[in-house]
C-alpha cells in the first residue's frame, strides 16, 4: 500500500548441467525477474551470452504450425474462454499426432478457398470485359475475321458523324458510352482520326461466339455458384477450427513456454562451464524459491543477495488492496511509479469515482454505466478492458450515490429535494424552486482543488527524500513547504479582505493579513532557493485551483443537456400532443420518443467522456505535478500463468 | 448618453439582457478558443494512435487539456447568470 512491492536482487550461479533444472524451477514458481544479461566487452575471457536449448528449434517450429492455423482460424489466445483445462502430457503427445493432420486439413481447406476465390475474380473479370459488349445487338464472332473491313469497339465521350460508307452501332447505356465501327480497311485512317478526336478508347473484343449477354449471364452464375462454395468451405473451416480450439490454444500456450524456457540462456551470462543471472523476486517469495532451487539442485546452486543501488534499475510490481487494483490500469497510462517513490494508486482509486460522480451525479445514467459496465465484461477478453469497466463500475455506483444526494435522474428531480447542492437549472416552461446553488457549488470544488493541491505537495515532501539525496533533499523539502507556504498565504489574504460564505471569515483580524504576507514571503523564498526559475509558475497555484471548478461546470452542462432533451421531447413534442390524440400527434409523439432516447444516449456518452477524463486530468495534471514522477520498469516474471493447461 | 425617456423597468431588463449577453461571449469565444487548440492537437492525436495503438489513452488526454479555457469561460457564465 501507498509503496510498490519491495523487492530482492538475487544472483544465481550454477554449473551447465544444471541449467534445464533451474530455467525449469524459475518457470513453475513465475516470480524471477531476468535482468537481460548485456556482454560489456568481446575479448574471450569475458562472460558470453548463452545458447538456446537444444529443443529450441522444434519448439519453435511447432510454434510456428499452431500459429499459421490460429491465424487461419481467426483465434486469438487472449480472446478464448477457457472450457476445460488439458493436461500438458496429453498435448505434447497430441502435438506428435494430431497437429500434422489438423495443419493438413485447415491448409487444404484454405488452399480451396484461395483457388476457388481466384476463379471467382476471373469470372467477374470475364463479366466486366463483356459488358460493353451486350449493349450492342451483335454476337462476338460478327467482330473478327474480315480481309477487306476493319472493326473499332470502344469507349468514346459522344456518338460522332463518319463521312464514308460505314456501319455503325452507338450506347450511352454503358459507362464512358460504347460505340462499333465497321469500315473499309481503306477509310481506316480516316475514319480512326475522327474517333481520337472525340477521345476514343479502343476495348478489345472477348473471345468466343454467341450473344454477349448470354456469356455474361452465365459467369454471373459462376460467380454465384462459387460464391456457395465458398461459403461451404468457410464453413468446413469453422467446424474444424471450432473442434480444435481448445487443443490450438493449449498447443499454443505449452509450446511458447518450451520456447520461452528453451530461449532463457539468451539472456543468462555464461563461462565455459558454469552461468550467471541477475534478477528479481518479490520479498515475500524469495526464501521460497531460494529453497525450491537448490531442493531440485541438490545444492549444486550458488544464490547470493545483492544489494539494490539503483531505485531505477529494480521492476516495480504493484501492492494494492483488492477494490484500489483495478486503478492501475489509470496509473500505467501515465507512467508506472518508481520503485522508490510513493505509489499514489490507493488515492487515485478513492479520489476519482468521487470525482466522477461529483460530475455525473445522476442515478439514471449512473445506473446504465452501471449496467454496461457489468454487461461489457461478457465480451471484453483483455485483463486492461476489463479493469477499466471495474474501474468504471465503482464509478459508476459513485454517481449513483451522488444522484442520490443531488437528486437526480434523467435531469429529473427525484421525490425529494437535493440533499447537497441543488444543481436543478430552470429550464422549460414547469421549471420552479430556487434554481441551482451555483455558488456553493463552485466553492466545494475549490474546497476541492485547494485539499487535494496540499495534499500533493505533502506527498512531495514526502517523495523528496527519495529522489534526491543529501543537501538537495532537504532543498526540495523546503521548496515543497514553500508552494504550500504560497498558496495558503495568499488564501488567507484573500479572507482577511473578502468576506466568502463556506470559507473562513477573517475580515474582522488583521494579524491573518500579516501572517499571509509572513506565508507568501517565506514560500517564495523556499520556492527560490531551490531553482528561481520555479517562481514563473507561482501563477499556477490559482490557474490549477481553478481549474477544479470543472467538477461543477461539467456536471452542470451534463444536467443542462439532460433537461434540454427532456424539455424539447417530452415538453414540446409529446406532451401537447396527449391532450388530443391525432395522426400527425402520434408521429409527433413517436418523433419525441426518438429525441428522448437518442439526446440521452448522447448525454451519457458525453457524461461518460466529461466525467471520465476531467477526472482523470485533475490528477494527471493538477495533482500528479507536484509529486509524481513516474517511469518505472514492469516487472515481468519469467514464466507463465497457464490458462489452458496443466500439468 | 442617458435617455430621460427610460424606466426603472427598462433599464433593470437591459442589464439582465447585458448579463445574458456577456455570459453567451464568455461561452462562445472561449469555446472557439478550446476547438481551435484542440483542432491541432486532434490531428497529431490521430496520426499518434495510427503510428502505435498504445499512446490512445494518453493522446485523448493530452485532447481534452484545452478544454480547461471553455471551462473557465463555462464558470464565469455560470457566475454571471447566477
Amino acid at each position: 500500500m501507498l509503496r510498490p512491492e519491495q523487492m530482492r536482487r538475487l544472483l544465481i550461479a550454477a554449473p551447465k548441467g544444471e541449467i534445464d533444472t533451474i530455467i525449469r524451477e524459475l518457470y513453475r514458481h513465475n516470480v524471477y525477474h531476468i535482468e537481460d544479461f548485456v556482454p560489456e566487452s568481446e575479448s574471450p575471457e569475458a562472460l558470453s551470452i548463452g545458447h538456446p536449448l537444444p529443443e529450441a528449434s522444434d519448439a519453435a517450429s511447432a510454434l510456428i504450425k499452431v500459429r499459421a492455423i490460429e491465424n487461419a482460424c481467426g483465434i486469438d489466445p487472449d480472446n478464448v474462454e477457457v472450457r476445460e483445462k488439458l493436461p500438458a502430457s496429453k498435448v505434447r503427445a497430441m502435438i506428435r499426432t494430431d497437429l500434422p493432420a489438423i495443419l493438413e486439413e485447415v491448409e487444404g481447406l484454405v488452399g480451396s478457398r484461395s483457388r476457388l476465390e481466384a476463379r471467382q475474380k476471373e469470372h467477374e473479370q470475364r463479366a466486366k470485359e463483356l459488358e460493353p459488349f451486350a449493349a450492342v445487338p451483335l454476337d462476338l464472332e460478327l467482330y473478327r475475321g474480315y480481309t477487306r473491313f476493319t472493326v473499332f469497339t470502344g469507349h468514346i465521350a459522344h456518338d460522332v458523324v463518319i463521312d464514308v460508307p460505314h456501319e455503325k452501332y452507338f450506347s450511352d447505356k454503358v459507362d464512358g458510352n460504347m460505340i462499333v465501327v465497321v469500315v473499309q480497311t481503306e477509310h481506316r485512317e480516316q475514319v480512326e482520326r475522327t474517333l481520337l478526336d472525340v477521345g476514343f478508347q479502343v476495348i478489345p473484343v472477348p473471345e468466343g461466339t454467341g450473344a454477349p449477354a448470354d456469356h455474361m449471364r452465365a459467369h454471373a452464375d459462376e460467380v454465384q455458384r462459387i460464391n456457395g462454395e465458398i461459403a461451404a468451405v468457410n464453413g468446413k473451416i469453422a467446424s474444424v477450427c471450432d473442434r480444435h480450439t481448445d487443443f490450438l490454444v493449449a498447443c499454443d500456450e505449452l509450446l511458447t513456454a518450451d520456447v520461452e524456457r528453451a530461449e532463457a540462456p539468451l539472456r543468462f551470462a555464461t563461462t565455459e562451464e558454469t552461468f550467471i543471472t541477475e534478477g528479481w523476486v518479490p520479498d515475500d517469495r524469495a526464501d521460497r524459491i531460494q529453497e525450491a532451487l537448490e531442493r531440485a539442485t541438490n545444492g549444486r546452486i550458488y544464490i547470493e543477495e545483492l544489494e539494490v543501488d539503483d531505485d531505477a534499475r529494480v521492476p516495480v510490481e504493484y501492492e494494492n488492496p483488492s477494490f484500489a487494483s483495478p486503478t492501475q490500469v489509470l496509473m500505467d497510462i501515465y507512467a508506472r511509479p518508481r520503485y522508490a517513490e510513493l505509489d499514489p494508486t490507493l488515492m487515485v482509486a478513492i479520489v476519482f469515482p468521487i470525482f466522477f460522480g461529483l460530475i455525473l451525479g445522476d442515478v439514471g445514467y449512473g445506473a446504465i454505466l452501471l449496467a454496461l459496465s457489468l454487461g461489457l465484461r461478457k465480451f471484453l477478453k483483455g485483463d486492461e478492458g476489463r479493469m477499466l469497466l471495474k474501474v468504471l463500475s465503482i464509478a459508476s455506483i459513485s454517481s449513483i450515490i451522488f444522484g442520490i444526494l443531488y437528486s437526480e435522474i434523467f435531469g429529473y428531480a427525484l421525490p425529494w429535494p437535493a440533499l447537497i447542492f441543488s444543481r436543478h437549472l430552470n429550464i422549460g416552461a414547469s421549471a420552479g424552486g430556487h434554481g441551482p446553488e451555483i455558488t456553493g457549488l463552485m466553492l466545494l470544488a475549490i474546497w476541492i482543488g485547494i485539499l487535494h493541491i496540499t495534499l500533493g505537495r505533502i506527498l512531495g515532501i514526502a517523495n523528496a527524500r527519495k529522489f534526491h539525496h543529501g543537501r538537495h533533499a532537504k532543498k526540495a523539502i523546503i521548496a515543497n513547504a514553500g508552494w504550500i507556504g504560497t498558496m495558503w498565504g495568499i488564501l488567507l489574504m484573500i479572507w482577511a479582505f473578502y468576506a466568502i460564505p463556506m470559507m473562513p471569515d477573517l475580515t474582522g483580524f488583521p494579524v491573518a493579513i500579516a501572517v499571509g504576507v509572513v506565508l507568501l514571503v517565506a514560500g517564495i523564498l523556499g520556492i527560490a532557493q531551490e531553482n528561481p526559475l520555479e517562481l514563473v509558475e507561482i501563477p499556477t497555484i490559482i490557474s490549477h485551483v481553478l481549474s477544479y471548478a470543472r467538477l461543477v461546470a461539467v456536471g452542470l452542462s451534463s444536467v443542462a443537456i439532460a433537461m434540454v432533451v427532456n424539455y424539447i421531447a417530452i415538453g414540446m413534442m409529446i406532451q401537447p400532443q396527449l391532450e388530443a390524440i391525432t395522426p400527425i400527434g402520434v408521429i409527433f409523439i413517436i418523433f419525441g420518443v426518438l429525441v428522448l432516447f437518442m439526446g440521452h444516449a448522447l448525454n451519457t456518452a458525453l457524461g461518460l467522456l466529461g466525467g471520465g477524463l476531467h477526472s482523470l486530468r485533475l490528477h494527471y495534471v493538477e495533482f500528479f505535478t507536484k509529486f509524481y514522477k513516474g517511469g518505472g520498469k514492469k516487472y515481468n516474471p519469467f514464466g507463465m500463468k497457464s490458462k489452458f493447461t496443466e500439468e | 448618453m442617458v435617455d430621460v425617456g427610460m424606466t426603472l423597468e427598462m433599464v433593470e431588463a437591459s442589464q439582465l439582457g447585458m448579463r445574458a449577453l456577456g455570459a453567451a461571449l464568455a461561452v462562445g469565444l472561449t469555446g472557439i478558443a478550446s476547438g481551435i487548440a484542440e483542432m491541432t492537437i486532434g490531428s497529431a492525436a490521430v496520426g499518434a494512435t495510427a503510428e502505435n495503438r498504445d499512446v490512445f489513452g494518453l493522446v485523448l488526454l493530452l485532447t481534452v487539456i484545452p478544454e480547461t479555457i471553455v471551462i473557465f469561460g463555462l464558470v464565469v457564465a455560470l457566475l454571471l447568470l447566477f
